[in-house]
């Protein structure tokens, strides 16, 4: 696999990434899906992956997670290659949309995630809680409103316990109030010394919640950095006019 | 938020995934439909053979002999399965496809192989809940038999064990292919389409290429129905249980290596080719295993008791060279009737067919075409015959032998049995549905919710 070490992006210059992906490429056939995507991910951060629909951001997300085989380029963690049977033990990807084992109930969905990560009955009641789940544990997965589809996702989430998450689309379905909630969940995760990673498509929302981000068009990177970096570069202000400015 | 636990993940209990999996399931509708098709399906094939085997008995009662020819077996436990087997066939592939399809149309496997279980854990829970599947599936023909024992019917538990083996590894097998398609196909519909081709292909290998010669009948044997035959008349085949074990390990291996999404085309089918490298050499091992124990109570498998202890000491190779094709009515006579049981009752036996991969019409006009050859310790015989009766005598014959004396009360006397099979149809078309439908009702429920985890706002 081609090994693209002197593109990656380090916010912190000298400072060890937790990931670093490295000329990631994907392709459907003649359709180029991805090409040369290189960044890093520091430990702790809230990295925002920003793009239109269509710009390759689930792509990127399940090709970091391991559950979409690429064409080439490399995921390393910690500067080592990340061989895809080790990637479940450093990742967990939430993907958008989904309702996982719809006819089952809420409480034996979230029992299951917890059993399986050995999480204790205290720790998943406070992971309940902060998503405000208790109204529908007894109601089974497809019955859901989309909002409390999305709250049982993160709260998935939550029960995991890998130093790197990436989330697509997570605050998609929520009103303001219920978005804004969310974040403050986001931010907690992330300051609990958590890594995460948001394919976001709403820019006011990712300029809220994310410390840098990767802005992504036609499955190629426009640009990498935080806020002050970006308006730096194309001297525009707000995410938005970035983003325009350089897709 | 309390800080999360560090990367490394301890191994998860593999309880809690065959819980997640039963519980897919249980609430899904695949399985208790096919229960309650099953009803009426083995309701009415019961009430048929014990009707049948009734007009039989009777007409045993005014002629003794034709007792002997009543076999439970044969009149009421294989037809009563031929039901079950029905259902197996067309219907369990959906109960099977639903433990891996959902998932994939969902994209919950997208979540699952990201959990600290590895593949191959997940495809054995997956089989594991398959299996109880079949054995939920299998309680109204269970039924039929404790029915049929309380209208005073017979059972020989050797080869009614025996047939539950056989239909249990035909239920594995099917469940196995059903999951591979799940595996290979991005919907259940497809899945179902794959499964039903395995599963309606076998009729078509059964009906169009059964009793052909050459490649034609090698193929026509890889028949999933032929998986079931030989335990239906009451043989345990060690090589053939040991083939149908491996074929459910090939599916299931297929499964696990087409399970994982992130995995590149070229190494699944590089994996699969291995998969199915080793299914194949140990499916060619298999057919040279000869050994089959034959379990019924009537000994229809064996010969005589004294003639299967004097075969036993003929110690000395015994070569057979069949002059017939194999689609013969008269070798599939000899076939079942002399030499599959010499080759169970003698430790060296070989048949050779000499007109191998020849067709009837080509060879009959040979003029030794249906010729035996029997040829043990340097000495040749030959007959016509098909039957045990005149080829045993010129065995012994030839082996310096005496006709062995038959061995007293080693006769079998039947069973006949006027019962009422309209006696089970109320069970069969009332009481077990209702049953069904209540314990439907029951797996629905939700299940105990402990306090800790509603403390903060639940309405539960």
């Amino acid at each position: 696999m081609m090994t693209v070490l002197h593109t990656i992006d380090h916010a912190v210059v000298g400072a060890p990434a937790l990931v670093e992906v490295a000329g990631l490429a994907k392709r459907y056939g003649e359709h180029r899906a991805l090409a040369d995507i290189s960044f890093a991910i520091q430990p702790g951060e809230v990295l925002g992956l920003i793009g239109p629909n269509g710009a390759g951001k689930t792509t990127l997300l399940e090709a970091i997670a391991g559950l979409l085989p690429i064409d080439g380029g490399d995921v390393l963690w910690r500067g080592s290659p990340l061989p895809l049977a080790r990637r479940r033990a450093c990742i967990f990807y939430l993907p958008d949309g989904l309702r996982p084992w719809d006819t089952q109930f809420v409480s034996q969905v979230i029992g299951f995630f917890a059993a399986a990560y050995g999480r204790p009955e205290s720790f998943v009641a406070e992971a309940i809680a902060v998503l405000g789940l208790p109204p529908v544990l007894r109601k089974r997965v497809g019955v859901l409103s989309k909002g409390y589809g999305r709250r049982l996702m993160l709260a998935l989430a939550l029960i995991t316990p890998h130093p790197l998450l990436l989330m697509d689309e997570p605050f998609d379905g929520f009103d303001l109030k219920q978005t804004r909630e969310i974040m403050g969940v986001v931010r907690d995760v992330a300051g609990s010394g958590r890594t995460l990673m948001l394919a976001i498509h709403q820019l006011l929302d990712a300029e809220r919640v994310c410390d840098r981000f990767v802005l992504l068009a036609d499955g190629r990177m426009r640009g990498v950095g935080t806020l002050a970096e970006l308006q730096a570069r194309t001297g525009k202000a707000g995410l938005e006019e970035v983003f325009l400015a350089l897709t | 938020m309390r800080s999360p636990d560090p990367v490394v993940l301890h191994r998860a209990p593999y309880r809690a995934l065959l819980a997640k999996e039963l519980n897919e399931v249980l609430s899904g509708r695949a399985l208790w439909t096919m229960l309650l098709i099953l009803c009426p399906l083995v309701g009415y094939s019961f009430f048929q053979a014990v009707s049948l085997y009734g007009e039989a008995s009777a007409t045993a009662r005014d002629q003794p002999q034709l007792a002997s020819g009543l076999s439970p077996l044969d009149g009421v436990e294989v037809p009563t399965f031929g039901g079950f087997y029905l259902a197996v066939t067309l219907l369990f592939p959906f109960v099977a496809i639903r433990a891996l399809g959902r998932e994939k149309e969902t994209g919950a496997l997208r979540l699952l192989v990201q959990l600290p279980y590895r593949v191959p854990t997940l495809i054995t829970a997956k089989m594991t809940v398959i299996a109880a599947a079949w054995l939920i599936a299998i309680i109204p023909a269970l039924s039929a038999l404790v029915l049929w024992a309380v209208l005073g019917g017979h059972l020989y538990a050797p080869e009614t064990l025996n047939l539950l083996l056989g239909q249990l590894l035909y239920g594995l097998l099917v469940g196995a292919i059903a999951l591979f398609a799940a595996a290979v196909s991005e919907s259940s519909a497809t899945a179902a389409i794959v499964a039903l081709a395995f599963t309606i292909g076998s009729w078509v290998l059964d009906f169009a290429l059964a009793g052909q010669p050459g490649v034609l009948q090698w193929i026509s044997q890889l028949s999933l129905t032929q998986a079931l035959r030989s335990f239906e008349q009451g043989l345990l085949s060690v090589g053939l249980s040991i083939g149908i074990l491996a074929a459910i390990g090939g599916f299931a291996a297929l499964a696990a290596v087409w399970l994982h999404p992130g995995v590149p085309m070229r190494v699944r089918v590089a994996r699969s080719a291995i998969c199915v490298a080793i299914v194949a050499a140990v499916l060619a091992l298999a057919t040279q295993i000869r050994l089959s124990v034959d379990l019924t109570e009537d000994r229809r498998n064996s010969f005589p008791a004294a003639d299967q202890r004097a075969l036993a000491e003929l110690r000395e190779p015994l070569l057979i060279t069949v002059h017939m094709a194999t689609e013969d009515p008269r070798y599939v006579d000899l076939r079942r009737n002399v030499l599959a049981k010499l080759e169970r009752a003698m430790p060296h036996v070989t048949v050779r067919l000499a007109t191998a991969g020849q067709s009837v019409v080509g060879s009959t006009s040979e003029e030794n075409y249906g010729e035996i050859e029997y040829s043990y310790a340097g000495r040749t015989v030959k007959t016509r015959s098909t039957s045990h009766r005149e080829a045993l005598p010129l065995l012994y014959g030839l082996a310096g032998r005496s006709i062995p004396t038959p061995l007293p009360g080693d006769d079998y006397l039947g069973y006949p049995l006027v019962g009422d099979g309209a006696l089970a149809l109320p069970w069969f078309l009332g009481v077990l549905p209702l049953l069904i439908v209540a314990a439907w009702w029951w797996s629905r429920r939700a299940p105990r919710i402990p306090a800790e985890l509603i403390k903060n706002g639940g309405q539960s």
